[in-house]
C-alpha cells in the first residue's frame, strides 16, 4: 500500500479523495441544496447498497473464474452456465425441501461436480492450448444453454428467500431529520446483508487459504509462473481437477444467490458471464483482491449509474473498462 | 561469403526468373470457376427464397465471418466483436437514413448515409481493436466479448439513438436508375458482388506486405518488433481494415431485414459469426463462406430434419454447439481441414502440396 | 533533419554501442545492475558469464524488449533508452534470440521478406510485390547467402534446426545493420555447422560490430576481439581474450567450474 502512494501519489490522492467523499455521503446528513440538486439520500443509500450487495454476488462470480484463468489460462466462457445451472438446482432443491441451505450445498456439489468432469474429460487433454480451450467453453455454453431451456423452460424462477431471513432491517444510517427532529434511519432487506456478509467471508476465507495453504501456495505459484509449477513435481493434475471443482462450485453458489436476489431465466448466463468478464478484467486476472475491487467497483457502477443516468447506465460499467485497460491493461490489482 | 553487405542494392538477375509472379490470387483450380459461374447465373436456377434467404444471407453472414478469419487467421486475434461492427454499421445506416421511426432517422439519402455509416463503424471497430491491442492472447477474445455484450444491453437501453428493444423498423433500400435495388434479383447481384470484393481483397491482402507482416505478427509478435515493425498499429491496422469489411456487411444485413434491433445483435449471434469462422476453417478466406453455407442451411431446414426424424424441432442450438465442439475437437481448419485430409488420404504422398499454406 | 546531422556527428565521436549503469528488476530481483558498456563501431565482443548472469537480459534491455528500470543506453551516440524495439532496429540495432524466435507458418522466402521490409519503408503496403521488387531481390540474396535457396518456398516450421539458426542469422542481418546482438547462435548445431558458422561471422563487413554471447569458447574466442566477463548481473572483467583466458579470477568463477 504504502508502495503504491509512493509510487503513483496523483492516483493515491484521487482514490483517497473520492472514498471520503463516498463516505461523506454515506454517513453525512445532506443539506438541503444537494437533495435538490440530486435527489433523495434514501435514494442514494439504497443504490450504494445495491450496489455493494451487488458486487458481493459479482465476487462470487468473479472469483471463480479468475482462479480457473489464472492458474490454468483457461477462459471459461461456459461459466455463466454453471451460474445458471446453479441456480436451477438450487431453486429446484429448495422448492423440494424447502431448505434455502440444503440448495446451497446441493448446487455447490453439483456444480463443482460438472467442473470435475469437464477438466478430466475435455480440458485436460488440450492443456496449454489456451484458445482452442475457450473455443470449448463457447461450445459447451451454447449446448448447456439449450439444455437448460430444454429442461426449465423460458419462465422466470426466483427462489423462496427463507423465512427468518425475511423483512428489512433498520440501519444506524440517517436518511433524513424528519420536521419532528426524529431522525429517519434506512431500512434495508436483510437477506441481502447477510448473503453480502457471506460472500466477504467466503473471500477471505480463500485470500487465507491462498497464503496460508500449501495448495494455496501451489496454486498462487502456478498463477505467477506455470513452468514453476512442472518444475515443482507436484501433482498438477490433481490442483488443476481441486481448482476447477471449487471455481465451478462458487459459480454455482452464485447462481443460488442470484435466483434468491433477481431471478433465474434463459440469458442471465451470459449476463453473469459478462460481469465476470468486466470484473476480471478490471481488477486484474487470476487476482482474488482484484475479482474483489473489481466486483465492488463494477456493482456500484451499475447500480448508481441505473438510478441517476438509466439509459447510459451499460456505458459507465464500459467507461471503467475502457479506462483501467487505457491505463493500466494488466488490471488494476494484478501482479505484473 | 558476403551476407550483410548491404544485400539493399546488390541484385543478382539469377534468382529472379525462378519465381512465379505474385500479383493476383491463383484462380486456377476449375472448381472455383464451375462456382463462380453457378453464383452468377443463380437467379436463373434459384427461386426468390433461395436466392435471398439461403445465397444472399450466406453471402452477408460469410463476409462477416471473413472479417473475423481475417484477424484470426492471418492476425491471430479473435475478436467477437465483428459482428458488433456490422451491427453499427446497420444501426447508422438506420438512423442517418430513412425508416419507418421519423423521430430518430435523419432522413439522409441513401448515398450519404452509407458512406457515413461506414465510416463511423470502421471507426468504432478500430478504437475497439486500440482496447483491445492493449493485453495480448486470450484476452482479446474477453475484451471484444465485452465490448459487444455492452452495446448490446447499450442498444436496449437506449431509447433516444437506437429506439430500445424495438429498434428501428422499416428502413429504407435504395431505388435508383427505376431499379428497385431491393428487389431479389438486383440485391442478390449487389451481396455477390460486394461478398467477392471483400474476398478478393483479403486473399490479395495476404500475400502483400501488409498481409504478410500480420503474419508474422501473429507467428513471433517479438520477433517483428525485433525486425522494425510496429506490431501494434499492424493489429490496428488489422482491426480497421476487419471492420470496414465488418460494416459492409452490416448495410447489406440492414437492407436485407428492412430493421435493425438488438436481437440482431445480441451475444449469441456475436459468437455464431465466430462459430461459422471456425467451422467453415480460420485459415482460407473461403472458409467463412463454407461455414455460413452450413449454418444458413441449418438455421433453415433443422427444424424440418430433427421433426421428420422424430426429435424436438426447437433443438436447433443444440445441434450448432454439438457440431461446433466436434469441429474444435477434431479439425482446427474447419470442414476445409477435413476435406483436405480426407482428399490427402486418397491421393497418399502423390502431390502433396509444399508450402500450401495461406493460397486458397 | 537535425537527428541525422546529430547521428552523423554521433558516429564519428566514438561508441556504437554505450550503456551507463544500466539496472533492471523484476520485481524485487536485479537481473542487471549498474552495467556500464562502451563498444566501438565494428569492435566484435563476447560477452560470457554462467547461466543466470544476465547475458540475455543485457540483450533484451539493449533491444528495448524489455526497458531497463534505470540507466541510459546510446546507439551511435543517440540516447535509444525509452525508444520500443522498433525504433532501434530501424536505427541499423539487429538481435538474433537464443531458442530461434522465426514466423513458423510462412516460408523461408517470406520470413526474410519481412526482415528486408522492416527496416525499410512501405510496411503497411497493400500492395502485392512486383517482379521488380528491389526488396524482393534482397530476400533472395539473402536466402542465397546462407545456403537456404533450396528450401525457400517451405515452410519454417517444416525446417531442421540447423537451417532455422541459418534463418535466424539471415534475418538479423537484413537491411543495413550496423551491430549486432548475437544470442548463442552456435547453440544446438553440429560442428560442421559451427565452423560454417565462424566463418559467417568472421566474413561479416568490418563496418557491422557485434556482441556475441556464446558458452563454446572454441567459437567465442575466435571470433571476437575483446571480452566481457559478466557474474551475478554485473560487469566482472573486461579485456582481450587472452587476458581473460589467464585470469586466475576468471577461471575460478567461469571456466573452470562453470560448467559443472
Amino acid at each position: 500500500m504504502s508502495r503504491f502512494v509512493e509510487r503513483h501519489p496523483a492516483w493515491a490522492l484521487i482514490s483517497i479523495i473520492a472514498i471520503a467523499v463516498m463516505l461523506w455521503l454515506v454517513f453525512a446528513i445532506w443539506p438541503p441544496g444537494l437533495e435538490e440538486a440530486i435527489g433523495r439520500k434514501r435514494v442514494f443509500l439504497n443504490a450504494v447498497f445495491n450496489g455493494i450487495t451487488l458486487g458481493g454476488l459479482y465476487f462470487l462470480v468473479a472469483s471463480g473464474f479468475t482462479l480457473i484463468f489464472g492458474l490454468m489460462r483457461n477462459v471459461n466462457l461456459a461459466h455463466g452456465s454453471l451460474y445458471l445451472f446453479g441456480g436451477y438446482v438450487g431453486y429446484a432443491i429448495s422448492t423440494a425441501t424447502g431448505s434455502w441451505i440444503l440448495g446451497f450445498i446441493v448446487a455447490f456439489i453439483l456444480t463443482a461436480l460438472v467442473g470435475v468432469l469437464l477438466q478430466v474429460i475435455v480440458f485436460r487433454r488440450m492443456e496449454g492450448q489456451d484458445l482452442r480451450q475457450t473455443m470449448v467453453t463457447i461450445g459447451l455454453s451454447i449446448v448447456f444453454a439449450d439444455l437448460m431451456l430444454w429442461a426449465c423452460g423460458g419462465d422466470f424462477y426466483q427462489i423462496q428467500t427463507p423465512n427468518w431471513l425475511i423483512g428489512p432491517i433498520e440501519l444506524p444510517l440517517v436518511t433524513a431529520i424528519k420536521s419532528s427532529g426524529e431522525p429517519v434511519y434506512l431500512r434495508y432487506p436483510m437477506v441481502r446483508l447477510v448473503i453480502f456478509a457471506a460472500s466477504v467471508v467466503i473471500g477471505v476465507a480463500m485470500w487465507l487459504a491462498l497464503i496460508r495453504t500449501r495448495i494455496g501456495m501451489i496454486v498462487r505459484a502456478g498463477v505467477d509462473d506455470r513452468d514453476i509449477l512442472a518444475a515443482t513435481g507436484v501433482r498438477i493434475q490433481l490442483v488443476f481437477v481441486a481448482v476447477f471443482a471449487f471455481g465451478a462450485g462458487l459459480a454455482g453458489v452464485a447462481g443460488v444467490v442470484g435466483g434468491t436476489f433477481q431471478s433465474l431465466s434463459p440469458g442471465e448466463d451470459i449476463r453473469f458471464l459478462l460481469a465476470s468478464l468486466v470484473v476480471v478484467i478490471v481488477g486484474g486476472m487470476g487476482s482474488i483482491p482484484g475479482a474483489a475491487l473489481g466486483a465492488l467497483i463494477i456493482g456500484l457502477a451499475e447500480q448508481l449509474g441505473s438510478v441517476y443516468i438509466p439509459t447510459y447506465a451499460i456505458v459507465v460499467t464500459f467507461l471503467i473498462m475502457v479506462l483501467v485497460l487505457a491505463i493500466r491493461p494488466q488490471g488494476l490489482l494484478a501482479r505484473r | 561469403m558476403s551476407l550483410a553487405h548491404d544485400s539493399r542494392i546488390t541484385v543478382r538477375p539469377a534468382a529472379l526468373a525462378q519465381r512465379p509472379a505474385r500479383i493476383w490470387p491463383e484462380i486456377n483450380h476449375p472448381a472455383a470457376w464451375i462456382v463462380a459461374v453457378i453464383l452468377l447465373i443463380m437467379p436463373l436456377i434459384a427461386n426468390g427464397f433461395f436466392l435471398i434467404e439461403i445465397f444472399a444471407s450466406t453471402l452477408i453472414l460469410g463476409t462477416m465471418a471473413l472479417s473475423l478469419m481475417f484477424l484470426a487467421g492471418y492476425g491471430g486475434m479473435v475478436s467477437l466483436m465483428q459482428l458488433t461492427i456490422a451491427g453499427f454499421s446497420a444501426y447508422m445506416v438506420a438512423v442517418f437514413g430513412v425508416s419507418g421511426n421519423a423521430n430518430i432517422s435523419l432522413g439522409w439519402p441513401w448515398w450519404l448515409a452509407v458512406p457515413m455509416a461506414l465510416a463511423l463503424a470502421t471507426a468504432f471497430g478500430t478504437l475497439g481493436g486500440a482496447l483491445a491491442v492493449r493485453t495480448e492472447g486470450i484476452y482479446t477474445i474477453m475484451i471484444t466479448l465485452a465490448i459487444g455484450a455492452a452495446f448490446y444491453y447499450f442498444t436496449n437501453q437506449n431509447w433516444a439513438i437506437f429506439n430500445g428493444h424495438t429498434g428501428i423498423n422499416t428502413v429504407a433500400t435504395p431505388h435508383f436508375w427505376g431499379v428497385n435495388w431491393r428487389a431479389d434479383i438486383p440485391f442478390y447481384y449487389i451481396v455477390l458482388a460486394v461478398a467477392a470484393l471483400c474476398y478478393f481483397a483479403v486473399e490479395y491482402l495476404s500475400r502483400a506486405p501488409f498481409g504478410l507482416a500480420l503474419q508474422g505478427v501473429r507467428d513471433n509478435p517479438r520477433r517483428m518488433a525485433a525486425l522494425g515493425f510496429n506490431v501494434n498499429a499492424h493489429r490496428v491496422a488489422a482491426y480497421a481494415f476487419a471492420s470496414f469489411i465488418a460494416a459492409l456487411a452490416g448495410v447489406l444485413q440492414v437492407w436485407n431485414y428492412r430493421q435493425i434491433s438488438p436481437g440482431s445483435v445480441s451475444v449469441g449471434a456475436c459468437i455464431d459469426v465466430l462459430i461459422i469462422a471456425v467451422v467453415g476453417g480460420i485459415t482460407r478466406p473461403i472458409g467463412p463462406f463454407i461455414g455460413a453455407l452450413i449454418f444458413v442451411l441449418l438455421r433453415t431446414f433443422a427444424l424440418d430434419f430433427l421433426v421428420r426424424i422424430g426429435l424436438d424441432g426447437n433443438r436447433f442450438r443444440f445441434l450448432i454447439g454439438l457440431g461446433f465442439l466436434a469441429i474444435v475437437f477434431w479439425s482446427s481448419d474447419g470442414v476445409i481441414g477435413l476435406w483436405q485430409r480426407w482428399r490427402q488420404s486418397r491421393r497418399p504422398a502423390a502431390n502433396r502440396p509444399g508450402g500450401g499454406h495461406g493460397h486458397g | 533533419m537535425d537527428s541525422v546531422a546529430h547521428r552523423l556527428s554521433a558516429v564519428g565521436a566514438g561508441a556504437a554501442l554505450e550503456l551507463r549503469g544500466v539496472t533492471r528488476l523484476f520485481g524485487a530481483l536485479a537481473a542487471l545492475t549498474d552495467v556500464t558498456i562502451t563498444v566501438r563501431p565494428g569492435e566484435r565482443r563476447a560477452v560470457l558469464g554462467s547461466n543466470g548472469a544476465g547475458k540475455t537480459t543485457l540483450f533484451n534491455c539493449i533491444t528495448g524488449d524489455f526497458p531497463p528500470s534505470s540507466g541510459t543506453i546510446r546507439f551511435f551516440g543517440e540516447d535509444v533508452t525509452h525508444f520500443p524495439p522498433y525504433e532501434r532496429i530501424r536505427r541499423g540495432l539487429r538481435r538474433t534470440y537464443q531458442i530461434s524466435a522465426l514466423f513458423p507458418g510462412l516460408t523461408v522466402q517470406d520470413n526474410v521478406y519481412l526482415a528486408c521490409r522492416g527496416v525499410s519503408r512501405g510496411r503497411f503496403s497493400f500492395l502485392r510485390p512486383g517482379q521488380n521488387d528491389a526488396l524482393m531481390h534482397a530476400a533472395d540474396n539473402l536466402v542465397q547467402a546462407v545456403h537456404l535457396s533450396a528450401v525457400k518456398d517451405q515452410r519454417v516450421a517444416e525446417l531442421a534446426h540447423g537451417q532455422q539458426r541459418q534463418l535466424e542469422i539471415a534475418l538479423a542481418l537484413a537491411g543495413a545493420p550496423r551491430f549486432v546482438l548475437f544470442d548463442e547462435p552456435a547453440a544446438g548445431l553440429s560442428p560442421t555447422e559451427r565452423a560454417e558458422l565462424i566463418e559467417i561471422l568472421t566474413s561479416l563487413p568490418a563496418h557491422i560490430g557485434y556482441i556475441i554471447i556464446e558458452h563454446d569458447m572454441d567459437v567465442a574466442l575466435r571470433v571476437v576481439e575483446s571480452v566481457t566477463m559478466m557474474h551475478n548481473g554485473r560487469v566482472f572483467k573486461e579485456g582481450v581474450p587472452q587476458e581473460i583466458q589467464s585470469d586466475p579470477e576468471v577461471q575460478e568463477l567461469y571456466l573452470g567450474g562453470g560448467h559443472e
